[in-house]
């Protein structure tokens, strides 16, 4: 049995295009749901996904537990030993409040897969398998959100290959959803239940794929 | 004092430092690991890769994933497993690179651009005038020329340069300088020289039958026989001799031969019962002197298999080795893969070899 520690924010939470903060999609329509499906009985997938969540942030509005950076440790710690820790975050990273570019919400991201190689919690106390997913770009029209999220359509669209080049330089693996989904025009940030299936079927193979020992 | 910890990463991604093939000599160590790998095993996992190499996923992860942005790598077929989604290896991409190889022979030169798994694209025989050594025939650097303008842009820049297999004894004359010369400041393309032998051998290691054997004896049957120890991949040969006059020169010879090439011969002359007789007697001479060579490397080393390899027709070179393999006991005998134009094919692997593998 394999770990699977899936660290993002709502759309790892499964928060649904264009609805309400309560609306969310069931477990097997969500992306660790169906990668979970897809993967099979030998692997144990944990969902960690919360709505609001930046990389390395404290929200001044919406509190400081947004922050990832506050809740990683405790949650590796909680689920240890972890063979494989995926982030999928950045998005919430742009808001107008924190002012941030592209390379900056990048660093927040090689902050974390820091943290996570000093803890160590993988199986005998090594360093786990991370893989970055760099979250689909935004779309231009965010409706209600377009005040919270200014500028960030643009700069989201940079989020891919400064994320590559923090994976690439911290020596972790790396995939792009854009290349399986994109976001839904609802409200134009999150995914959608198809966006979902094709992001978790992907990331089942990019999983299975990462050259695993035989156990 | 800034924590360099968190200092901002080098702003350039791993698989944006190469711009084509051309500017792949500061490949790093532990690619030329992985690509050796890929050249030596075909297809290959993921897994297989960090167990023989030691290292670790996340670390592979990231130069897959440069060789991927660069074509030199694309994912194989999808193999499925018991359970979960099924597991996809990787391969050489065949339009990742291509090779020329040229081999300067007695009686002719050989030309052929290959593809990065050793696909023969195009080739070329030139026939001497004269035969002999030392002789640069006048077409060569058109007909290399001529091949890389049939190739588009795209293709032309992945060329890993030109591989040059000279006989023994061939000297560095003033043609074969200017040869070298235009190809790197007219065609800017690197020429690998090495002996053509030794190139036919590291060829067939590459592309052919000898891919996954660390060691083996090679031969190669052309006007002359020659021999080679493959031990832990590295090619050697014998200080002492190397070549024995039992090739298809003796052959020709015992048909009283004045100076056609076998391959004539054997369309004129074949079924006759000159021919035929002649045949079994070189055949018998042939095998007795290799068998004998065989048995001398045994003594000293542990190889259990031989390489043949010729440009002579497949089912002769196969009545060889199954002769070779019936009088030593343990011992398998192969039949080179590559057929055609065996040395220029190895010629053309050697640039590989140079820009993408580990040297010892």
């Amino acid at each position: 049995m394999r770990t699977v520690l899936c660290f993002g924010d709502s759309n790892t939470h499964g928060q649904v295009p264009g609805k309400g903060p309560l609306d969310r999609f069931v477990l097997s329509q969500r992306w660790p749901g169906v990668m979970a499906e897809a993967l099979g009985p030998d692997w144990h997938i944990i969902e960690e996904g919360l709505s609001g969540r930046t990389t390395v942030r404290d929200d001044p509005i919406e509190g400081e537990h947004k922050n990832g950076r506050r809740y990683l440790t405790p949650c590796l710690q909680s689920h240890a030993p972890i063979d494989l820790v995926i982030l999928m975050l950045g998005t919430n990273d742009l808001k107008r409040r924190f002012f941030q570019t592209a390379p900056e919400v990048a660093m927040g991201i090689g902050c974390l897969i820091y943290d996570i190689k000093e803890l160590s919690p993988g199986p005998g106390g090594h360093v786990p398998e991370i893989l970055v997913v760099a979250p689909p770009p935004m779309l231009d029209d965010l409706h209600e959100w377009s005040g919270v999220f200014e500028g960030a359509p643009e700069a989201s669209r940079r989020l891919a290959l400064e994320f590559e080049i923090q994976a690439d330089s911290k020596e972790v693996h790396f995939f792009d959803a854009a290349s399986v989904c994109t976001c839904d025009p609802a409200d134009g940030f999150h995914l959608s239940a198809e966006a979902h299936r094709l992001l978790g079927l992907a990331l089942a193979a990019e999983v299975t794929g990462i050259g695993w020992a035989q156990k | 004092m800034p924590d360099m910890r968190f200092a901002p990463p080098n702003p350039i991604r791993i698989a944006d430092r190469a711009y084509g093939l051309n500017a792949v000599s500061v490949r790093s160590y532990n690619e030329r690991l992985v690509l050796s790998m890929l050249l030596q095993h075909g297809s290959t996992s993921r897994f297989e890769i960090g167990d023989k190499t030691g290292l670790s996923a996340q670390t592979i992860s990231v130069i897959v994933r440069s060789l991927e942005k660069e074509g030199l790598v694309i994912p194989g077929e999808a193999q499925r497993g018991r359970m979960g989604p099924p597991t996809i290896p990787m391969g050489l991409n065949p339009e990742g690179a291509y090779s020329i190889g040229i081999s300067i022979g007695f009686r002719t030169t050989d030309i052929v651009l290959i593809d990065f798994v050793g696909g023969v694209i195009e080739s070329e025989t030139l026939r001497h005038d004269l035969p002999g050594t030392n002789h640069v025939h006048p077409a060569v650097f058109e007909t290399v020329t001529a091949m890389l303008q049939k190739m588009n842009k795209t293709k032309r820049r992945r060329i890993a340069g030109i591989g040059l297999a000279l006989p023994d004894g061939f000297n560095d004359t003033a043609e074969l300088s200017s040869l070298k010369l235009r190809a790197e400041n007219d065609l800017g393309l690197e020429v690998f020289v090495q002996n053509d032998v030794t190139a036919a051998a590291n060829g067939e290691s590459m592309f052919g039958v000898a891919r996954d054997l660390d060691n083996y004896l090679f031969f190669y049957i052309g006007a002359m026989v020659h021999s080679r120890l493959v031990l832990n991949h590295q090619i050697h040969r014998s200080g002492v001799s190397s070549t024995y006059d039992v090739g298809l020169l003796h052959f020709e010879r015992a048909l009283g031969s004045n100076g056609t090439s076998s391959e004539d011969l054997w369309r004129i002359s074949e079924g006759s019962s000159q021919y035929l007789a002649a045949m079994e007697k070189w055949k018998a001479d042939c095998v007795a002197t290799i068998a004998g060579k065989i048995r001398d490397a045994r003594q000293f080393v542990e190889v259990g298999t031989v390489v043949l390899s010729s440009y002579a027709p497949r089912e002769l070179c196969q009545a060889i080795c199954d002769e070779l393999a019936k009088n030593e006991s343990g011992l398998k005998a192969l039949v080179g893969k590559i057929g055609q134009s065996p040395k220029a094919v190895g010629a053309a692997s050697l640039p590989y070899a140079s820009r993408f593998t580990v040297e010892a």
